[in-house]
């Protein structure tokens, strides 16, 4: 097993006292290296920006060297800034510098290429140099699961706790009862961030009740959709907000045992994770007799191997234990009988983040943000065409409209909006007319669209609505795990009428034929993943018929996607000749 | 003088793999001596864990590797190899002397990923999963976004990302990592 060391200088800690003492001399580390003598230096370092060269800039900043600490530190989310790398002199606040190469870091340290400035990560301008805060993309965030973004060095148990990582944990396991713990999350309304919105606190609270044991707490970190990377940063940028939620979850359930499953999408994320436990082991957060509390918690990694269908909770449960991925009927419901048979509580990645800072603050405070039936803040990715890309947290509540264009700054130059991609594989896409409305968990569903888990996919004129809706279905083709008949045929059936109608050999009744077979499959497959694989399509041809219609009658793909456009535009012979 | 604020692991060194290799089956067992269990629920937990090091590290896992892991976690190699063939990471032939991940996530759809899975088929005979006749390149088609959506259409050949890539720039930089030449960064560098 691929063995993450622990932080040697750290020492186990025996009681509450031993923890409050640990803590003040964290912060005070943590104050002393920002109010000291030496300028300090961090690069950020994420799966993105490792791609455009940030672990260069990161040797190069060692290289350049002075009289600096230098510091590994997460993304922010700001894709379109990276690589950065943001310096703290002495008596100033930090400022961020980015993109750059590694021929700019040298300039950069000595403070003469203000050109490159983005911002600085403090509440006044710095001369010229406005705070980040302003700039568009920020400004309208609510960092709070993002907050260490970019600030702690995610490998850092002592940054982590200076900024407040497990109080939480502190409280649950000296401060209040179990009881008051599930009290505040089910106060919070939290709704699950895997995608189907369940309410977290109903869930612990079965959890609790659950008589049978050991019981175990599984954070599903898999994020298989194409569509989306916001846990795969969560992991990245504060890996132990991720465990403390955990943490807290094993003690208010009473579980005995976490996982925390990724996918084997992000190794980035899974080594910080384990360098978090790692540390918090040592610690002696996690183990036998928890800070003298008498409290048992252990925490394991699982891996899956890129099958998507395992982000679906039972086939999740299935896969830690070694087995095939494919989902089973219910009931029994997890709760009562999940991994090894056990009352097992299953929880997206972003749902525990939230849980930290929920026990802290108070189920009220939290119920404060967002809107009235979906509480708290969302993380977000934008993909596609729009002119910034990253991560973003924002209240639950606010419109596409202000999403696209008020913090990814619209459409890039040269494209022409065409619709927004919502729910992944698993939705439809809306258009402008939607684009009023205040996003939340139930705002979109009468239109086919979803929340999910928050990955927005922007698509411009050039796209082609069949071969968009072909990609989306063959991707669930391609995911089904073939366990039962509906999924498994259906899909495949669906893709091949696709493909009649992109190779100009589509009939008009074959759009009545996808409908009838989408219909088949949503009813009669097994788990979500059949239920809803041909959503996009049928939403697709809801809002894009005329050019299904175009491909059918007229032989022709307007944006030159689709093999039809090879032929010849002959019109509507070609299509009546080939569907005889 | 640098400081190092780092009392830490070092930094992080993405993919191990390189090039085609055969699976030395000593270092097989020396990677599973570091998985240690306490039961057979533990053990079972273990199974994929253990392959997907295996095929991180070689790029594949051989029915021999596979025997290993049976024999190391108690339990039998149709089992292991159920696993290693319904989980796409794995692979149970070896690759080519090269990898590409040609992300197939739905930014790149959207910014023309089709086309270059198309240009991998037209130009070199390959489709997902499948190795050059002159096993050079080996190419996965990712149904999952590579994390750098903001560079769409993106591959990662070997250890490097390419960013914007058309299908022109798909074929020189095939050619390139054949010929064993590693100047992308530059060419990435005068892309937004
Ligand atoms: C096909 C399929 C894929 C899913 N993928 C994920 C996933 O990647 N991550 C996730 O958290 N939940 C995923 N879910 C939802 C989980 O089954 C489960 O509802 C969720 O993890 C519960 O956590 P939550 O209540 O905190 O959202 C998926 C469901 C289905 C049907
Ligand atoms: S609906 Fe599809 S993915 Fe779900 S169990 Fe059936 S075949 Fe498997
Ligand atoms: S979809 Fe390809 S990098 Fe995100």
């Amino acid at each position: 097993m691929v063995s993450v060391k622990p932080s040697e200088h750290l020492t186990k800690l025996n009681s509450k006292d031993d923890f409050l003492a640990f803590r003040e001399q964290a912060r005070q580390k943590w104050d002393s290296v920002w109010n000291g003598s030496a300028t300090v230096v961090s690069v950020g370092v994420g799966s993105s920006s490792i791609a455009k060269g940030a672990l260069e800039v990161l040797e190069q900043v060692h290289q350049v060297g002075g009289d600096v600490i230098v510091r590994e530190v997460s993304g922010n989310g700001a894709f379109w800034m990276e690589p950065w790398v943001e310096v703290k002199r002495p008596g100033a606040q930090p400022i961020v510098y980015g993109p750059l190469t590694v021929d700019d870091v040298a300039g950069v340290i000595a403070g003469d290429r203000n050109d490159l400035a983005v911002g600085v990560r403090g509440d006044a301008p710095e001369g010229d140099i406005r705070p980040l805060n302003e700039h568009h993309f920020f400004q309208h965030q609510n960092m709070l699961l993002t907050r260490n973004a970019g600030v702690i060095e995610p490998d850092s148990i002592e940054d982590a706790i200076a900024r407040g990582a497990y109080d939480g944990y502190f409280k649950v396991l000296f401060e209040i009862s179990q009881e008051e713990a599930i009290h505040e999350v089910t106060a919070s309304n939290v709704r699950g961030r895997g995608g189907g919105g369940f309410p977290a606190g109903i869930k612990w609270e079965s959890g609790r009740k659950a008589t049978n044991s050991p019981k175990f707490i599984v954070c599903n970190s898999h994020e298989g959709e194409p569509n989306v990377y916001k846990d795969r940063h969560l992991h990245e940028c504060d890996p132990h907000r991720v465990l403390e939620g955990i943490l807290i979850a094993c003690i208010a359930c009473g579980a005995e045992r976490g996982y925390n499953y990724l996918g084997g999408e992000y190794p980035l994320g899974l080594r910080r994770f384990r360098k978090a436990v790692a540390d918090a082991e040592r610690l002696g957060l996690i183990g036998k007799d928890v800070l003298g509390t008498g409290k048992n918690v252990a925490i394991r990694v699982r891996t899956g191997g890129g099958a998507y269908i395992c982000g679906e909770a039972s086939a999740l449960m299935y896969s830690i234990m070694g087995v095939r991925g494919q989902p089973r009927t219910k009931p029994p419901r997890s709760v009562e009988e999940g991994l090894w048979k056990r009352p097992t509580v299953a929880n997206n990645t972003e749902t525990l983040a939230n849980v930290p800072d929920i026990i802290v603050r108070g189920g009220d405070w939290y119920a404060s943000l967002g809107t009235e039936k979906s509480t708290g803040t969302k993380l977000m990715t934008m993909q596609g065409p729009s002119k910034l890309h990253g991560v973003v947290e924002v209240e639950m509540g606010v419109t596409m409209n202000h999403i696209l264009n008020d913090i990814y700054g619209g459409m890039r130059e040269g494209y022409t909006f065409k619709g927004m991609q919502t729910g992944g594989a698993s939705a439809g896409p809306i258009t402008e007319n939607a684009f009023e409305r205040p996003i939340d968990f139930d705002s979109l569903t009468d239109i086919h669209g979803m929340l999910g888990s928050g990955g927005w996919v922007l698509f411009d004129e050039g796209v082609c609505a069949v071969d968009m809706a072909r990609y989306l279905t063959a991707f669930s083709r391609y995911e089904s795990c073939s366990k039962c008949v509906p999924c498994r045929l259906g899909n495949p059936a669906l893709v091949e009428i696709l493909d009649r109608i992109r190779f100009g050999r589509g009939s008009l009744e074959d759009l009545a034929l996808i409908r009838r077979t989408s219909k088949h499959i949503i009813e009669l497959s097994l788990c979500g993943l059949g239920q809803v694989a041909p959503v996009p399509l049928v939403a697709f041809l809801d809002v894009y018929e005329e050019e299904f219609r175009q491909h059918i009658v007229d032989g022709h793909c307007k944006t030159g996607t689709c093999p039809i456009a090879a032929r010849p535009h002959v019109g509507a012979d070609l299509a009546t000749a080939a569907a005889d | 003088m640098v400081q190092s604020n780092h009392t830490h692991a070092p930094r992080p060194v993405p993919s191990p793999y390189t090039g085609r290799q055969d699976i030395d089956l000593d270092v097989v067992r020396e990677m599973l001596s570091h998985f240690t269990y306490n039961d057979h629920e533990e053990a079972q937990e273990l199974i994929l864990s253990a392959c997907q090091e295996i095929n991180e590290h070689f790029g594949w896992v051989s029915p021999e590797a596979a025997e290993i892991v049976a024999e190391h976690l108690g339990t039998t190699t149709t089992r292991v190899f159920a696993i290693l063939t319904f989980y796409a990471d794995f692979r149970t032939e070896p690759r080519g002397h090269h990898h590409m991940l040609l992300c197939h996530g739905m930014s790149c759809y959207v910014m023309g990923s089709n086309k270059l899975v198309q240009t991998m088929k037209d130009t070199y005979g390959v489709a997902d999963g499948e190795t050059t006749a002159d096993d050079q390149m080996s190419v996965q088609v990712a149904n999952f976004c590579l994390g750098v959506c903001d560079r769409s259409p993106v591959v990662k050949i070997d250890d490097e990302y390419h960013g914007h890539v058309t299908p022109e720039s798909l074929t020189e930089l095939v050619n390139r990592a054949i010929e064993g030449k590693h100047s992308m960064q530059e060419n990435e560098a005068t892309h937004g």
